[in-house]
């Protein structure tokens, strides 16, 4: 990653730093003969504050403390649509998953990344997906696990 | 126990029926995970830890470690025939194992791989054996001081071994630090952190949180390239290697052995910085530094040796004084605390079954892993042809349910995710997750250590540094500050002066 786009997790710590101190703060401190809950939160937030003023002040003074080069994928190009269809459909499966239990909801993301990783034909995807929606579900009721039974009553 | 009586003991534990199955399942998705690239040995273990919630302790640790160092093995195999690690332990033997495969010597190059694993574990065992009880008895002398100025003397290893830049190790390190105290204070019960949600009065998980950082920004930093990989076609065949081999590779198994082990101990030291070492210090000390890169045997020999020792190696800090030297066995130590085991100078006498149980069984799973390595090389070559495009959905899936089963609770799920989302950005940005995943386990032992130093010493900080131990740790961890800002200043001044 280029060093200009530093300042961008830079200023995410400052503000975190920020808000750690903040909370702690409210949560009492203590002294030191009687640390309080907020003691050691507070003081990692305040190093976690200078630690990350370089990284925000490197960029505006310009000062280079390594020579980086930008790093570019193998392919040069960074599939990011992929990365946000993946990450979005993990967001749905956590959402889903209480109301449609989990054959239906873990069937359909199956579907999706099979998919969404590679150019496949139909009838592969939905039959690796239901065998392995199945295998699965067999496999980990056996060991125990309760899988949520969606509004259907479906689990 | 003696030693031996010790270790005669861990092999009745380790040759009953179900711990010896368990060794074998730890061992073979060691391997499995280490040829399959895009899955390491953390998100392996991470996501197996469920499962490992209704046995034994013995028996989860057994087959967790056994994933840790069967790993070191597989990696070698992707390394050499398809120019791609299987785990980052072993980037290094791509240089030299790749070229060899070239040449027509995929052969002797898996063989000398899966020997020169096997003798350096076996070495790190029996070193780990005679190291461990009198360490033992020095670390029962340690108080609250000792142990916070001994993980904040590891923390700062751990920084200054980082890969890149140290000031990002170090955010890294208080970012992790901060993610501890979430949750309700150990001392007076307060919710830290928490913004009213019962999920995380008991503070992250560390299975959501190492299984989000390493498993899913795993697939999500492998998803955003192309996924097919070009496996390199040749058969192999002579996997023995000859006499000659082994007269190059005697040395680098040897000093590799050595080497590894006490790489193993260092926090951050690990497999990965080991392999390094080792080919750097091979490279250095052959007579013939040209064939390095081109395919010379010590190449492959040094590094594969050496990133098994460190791994027994890592097993020192963790068992003897219940300090992880890196993220994975800070995910053993998260499986440990989950049985209601905690690691340190007593394990040894309190529960003996563990301490020489893991000890047999890494010398019973290092036979298992030779056996699988060497005549069952045909089945994992096979295994590296399944496309990431199947691998992919599965290991996202192992990784929904795994996080689900913890406590049945579906947010355990959107902490994994939100983590996994994080490590992927973290990525992009060049930070690295293992200080992160240290400070994160360490952040509770920690905290505890300082208020109860602070409270013995009525509130004086003059307890770190006048006792003789902890002041011996904070001393060697400003010196390793001031050698690093030092290094950090002499590259900073001539761009400074331009």
């Amino acid at each position: 990653m280029n060093k200009r786009y530093d300042i961008v997790p830079g200023l995410f710590w400052i503000g975190l730093s920020i808000f750690a101190m903040a909370g702690s703060y409210k949560l009492e401190l203590g002294d030191f003969r009687d640390p309080g809950a907020g003691l050691m939160p507070f003081l990692i937030g305040a190093v976690l504050f200078l630690v990350s003023l370089p990284i925000v002040l490197k960029p505006i003074f310009k000062l280079k403390i390594r020579n980086e080069i930008p790093k570019k994928t193998d392919s040069g190009k960074i599939d990011l649509v992929k990365v946000v269809s993946v990450s979005g459909s993990l967001f749905a499966y956590c959402f889903l998953l209480q109301k449609l239990g989990y054959l239906i909801t873990t069937t359909s993301l199956l579907i999706f990344l099979l998919k969404t990783a590679s150019p496949r034909k139909w009838r592969f995807v939905i039959i690796g997906s239901v065998l392995t929606v199945i295998v699965t579900y067999l496999g980990f009721t056996f060991l125990g696990l309760r899988f949520p039974r969606g509004v259907w009553g479906v689990r | 126990m003696d030693l031996f009586g010790g270790l005669l003991s861990g092999f009745q534990v380790v040759l009953q029926p179900a711990n010896f199955l368990y060794c074998f399942v730890g061992v073979f998705i060691g391997t499995l995970i280490g040829v399959l690239p895009g899955i390491g040995p953390i998100g392996a273990m991470s996501i197996l830890l469920p499962t490992t919630f209704g046995v034994s302790p013995v028996s989860a640790i057994i087959m967790l470690a056994g994933i840790y160092y069967g790993a070191m093995y597989g990696g070698s195999t992707t390394s050499i025939l398809v120019n791609i690690p299987g785990e980052s332990a072993s980037v290094v033997t791509c240089l030299d194992g790749y070229q060899m495969a070239r040449s027509g010597r995929a052969g002797p190059a898996l063989g000398i791989s899966a020997f020169g694993s096997f003798i350096g574990g076996t070495f790190s065992i029996i070193a780990l054996m005679f190291v461990a009880n009198p360490l033992a008895s020095v670390a029962l002398k340690f108080g609250p001081p000792e142990y916070f100025s001994l993980m904040c003397l590891c923390l700062t290893i751990l920084i200054y071994l980082a890969k890149g830049s140290v000031i990002k190790a170090v955010i890294m390190g208080l970012f992790g630090l901060l993610l501890s105290t979430v949750g309700l204070d150990l001392t007076t019960g307060k919710p830290r952190f928490a913004f009213s949600a019962a999920t995380l009065f008991d503070g992250i998980g560390i299975v959501p949180l190492v299984m989000g950082l390493f498993g899913i920004s795993e697939v999500l930093t492998n998803i955003e390239g192309p996924l097919e990989r070009i496996i390199f076609k040749s058969s192999i065949k002579n996997i023995l290697p000859n006499l000659d081999d082994w007269k190059r590779s005697a040395g680098p198994i040897t000093r590799g052995s050595v080497l590894g082990f006490l790489l193993g101990i260092l926090p951050g030291g690990g497999s990965i910085t080991s392999s390094f070492v080792s080919y750097t210090v091979e490279k250095k000390v052959s007579k013939h530094p040209e064939e390095f890169g081109k395919g010379a045997i010590e190449g492959v020999a040094g590094p594969e040796t050496t990133n098994n020792a460190a791994a027994g190696g890592a097993f020192v800090p963790l068992l003897v004084l219940g300090i992880p030297p890196n993220a994975v066995m800070a995910v053993l130590l998260g499986a440990l605390i989950i049985q209601g085991v905690a690691p340190g100078p007593t394990l040894i006498n309190d529960h003996p079954d563990i301490f020489w149980g893991v000890i047999a069984s890494m010398y019973v799973g290092n036979i298992m892993l030779l056996v699988l390595n060497l005549p069952l090389i045909g089945m994992w070559i096979k295994v590296l042809k399944v496309p990431y495009g199947i691998l992919m959905p599965l290991i996202l899936l192992f990784c929904l349910i795994g996080a689900y089963s913890l406590n049945n609770n579906i947010y355990d799920v959107v902490i994994m995710v939100i983590f996994g989302i994080v490590g992927y950005i973290l990525r992009k940005f060049e930070y690295e997750e293992a200080p992160l995943v240290l400070a994160f386990i360490l952040g509770p032992i920690m905290e505890t250590a300082f208020r109860r130093s602070l409270i013995m010493s009525n509130g004086k900080f003059s307890i770190f540094w006048t006792r003789p131990i902890s002041a011996a740790c904070l001393i060697i961890a400003v010196l390793l500050f001031i050698s690093t800002g030092l290094s950090i200043y002499r590259k900073t001044k001539p761009k400074m002066t331009e």
